[in-house]
């Protein structure tokens, strides 16, 4: 059982939900596909116990030895990436022109590390995560590595929480893609109206309702029942709304996750949401 | 006619993948011949747009039907404008996928939706 946690928009409390989630779910497999900005990791003292490097892009180089420096490949270039017959790795994107272009066959695409990619042990499960190298971003590849591996440890009984990435591009598909549920995690916020509107739509084409969550949802009422009205209109479920809390700071600052502070309002309504999500989902 | 099954393994007796753009392999009859092949899915080994190298690679192989769970919206849409037919399909043996498509119990995947964007 997949279960992706999304937002559309980033700084929703993503993390924060998909945290305390994977704490109240036990047993459980995690998997941290927000590669980009990846902390969830930062909540827990693990232990990693595998670890290998992720290849992914791949940046053009020149043999030296048989380039003429006839300059083909510099003005082929669509990225500016060649100068003085060098590639500059940062800049160039893998398209392959300059390989196409060299009458010497002199350029060749070579896998280049993107990061690594950490299998870490938990108390109550793996977290499968990857810490990317300056310069490179999280890919569908890199997602579809990360969930490989997570199900390595786990069975169709056990529950994997996916803390995806914001934005609707090919990591976010990645992590959609075979899934079983996804949850949306927006603030009332017109961007937050704007980003849930998107999310949805690219979910419903892997055929998948979301099941939405409007956080710190007391901060702007109105916009919170504008949000509440779409989700009506689309016919999905709201499965959550939590109040603003001093108290998920304080969990952020000292990496607990806010399940474990009680008297926190915000953890009474993640830990009433999870009921709502066990019903729908098991 | 030829038709192509997203799966987890070689034949047909391995499973379909809901996944398209990411699944491991392609397992294609020739309902001629009753042929059946078997390629490796390029859009597994491609940073981004894996969903766009596993249409093409299939447009290339001269495929008429695709089966599989869903398709992302650039796949939907290449798919589409080059006039080849997707099916839905629940994770199942791939023989038995071909056998509810010859009695014509699969849907046609007919959703459009916005695409995105950009290389990554």
């Amino acid at each position: 059982m997949d279960l992706v946690v999304l937002s559309g928009k980033g700084g929703t409390g993503k993390t924060t939900i998909a945290a305390a989630l994977s704490e109240l779910a036990k047993e459980v497999t995690r998997v941290d596909c927000d590669v980009d900005a990846a902390n969830l990791h930062l909540y827990y003292e693990g232990k990693d116990i595998a670890r290998e490097d992720f290849y992914g892009g791949k940046v053009a180089y020149i043999d030296g030895n048989i380039c003429t420096r006839c300059g083909s490949c510099e003005h082929v270039c669509r990225f500016d990436a060649i100068e003085d017959f060098r590639v500059m790795p940062l800049a160039c994107e893998g398209c392959g022109a300059c390989t196409l272009i060299c009458p010497q066959d002199a350029i060749e695409l070579k896998p280049e590390k993107d990061g690594d990619v950490y299998t870490t042990q938990l108390d109550d499960g793996i977290l499968s995560r990857a810490e990317m190298e300056i310069g490179s971003d999280g890919s569908g590849m890199l997602i579809t590595l990360l969930r490989r591996i997570a199900r390595k440890y786990s069975d169709d009984e056990t529950l994997t929480v996916i803390d995806g990435s914001p934005g609707i591009g090919c990591p976010v598909i990645a992590s959609i893609t075979g899934s079983d549920a996804v949850l949306v995690v927006t603030e009332p916020t017109q961007s937050g109206l704007s980003d849930l509107e998107r999310v949805v739509k690219l979910s419903r084409h892997f055929d998948i309702d979301p099941m939405v969550c409007i956080n710190k949802y007391d901060i702007n009422e109105d916009m919170g029942k504008e949000i509440e009205a779409f989700v009506e209109e689309e016919g999905l479920q709201l499965v959550g709304k939590i109040p603003f809390d001093d108290l998920v700071m304080e969990s952020i600052h000292e990496l607990k996750p806010i399940v474990y502070y009680e008297g926190s309002s915000a953890a009474k309504a993640i830990k009433d949401m999870w009921l709502t999500i066990k019903s729908l989902i098991f | 006619m030829k038709i192509a099954i997203s799966a987890t393994g070689q034949t047909v007796d391995s499973m379909l993948d809901k996944r398209f753009g990411r699944c491991q392999y392609f397992v294609i009859q020739d309902t001629e011949t009753g042929e059946v092949e078997t390629v490796e899915n390029k859009g597994l080994t491609s940073e981004g747009g894996a969903g766009i190298a596993a249409s093409q690679q299939l447009i290339d192989e001269g495929v008429e039907v695709i089966i599989t769970g869903n398709l992302g919206p650039n796949a939907f849409e290449l798919i589409e404008k080059s006039g080849i037919k997707a099916y839905k399909c629940h994770e199942m043996v791939i023989r038995d996928v071909l056998e509810k498509y010859g009695s014509g119990e699969l849907l046609e995947i007919e959703e459009s939706g916005p695409a995105h964007h950009g290389g990554h």
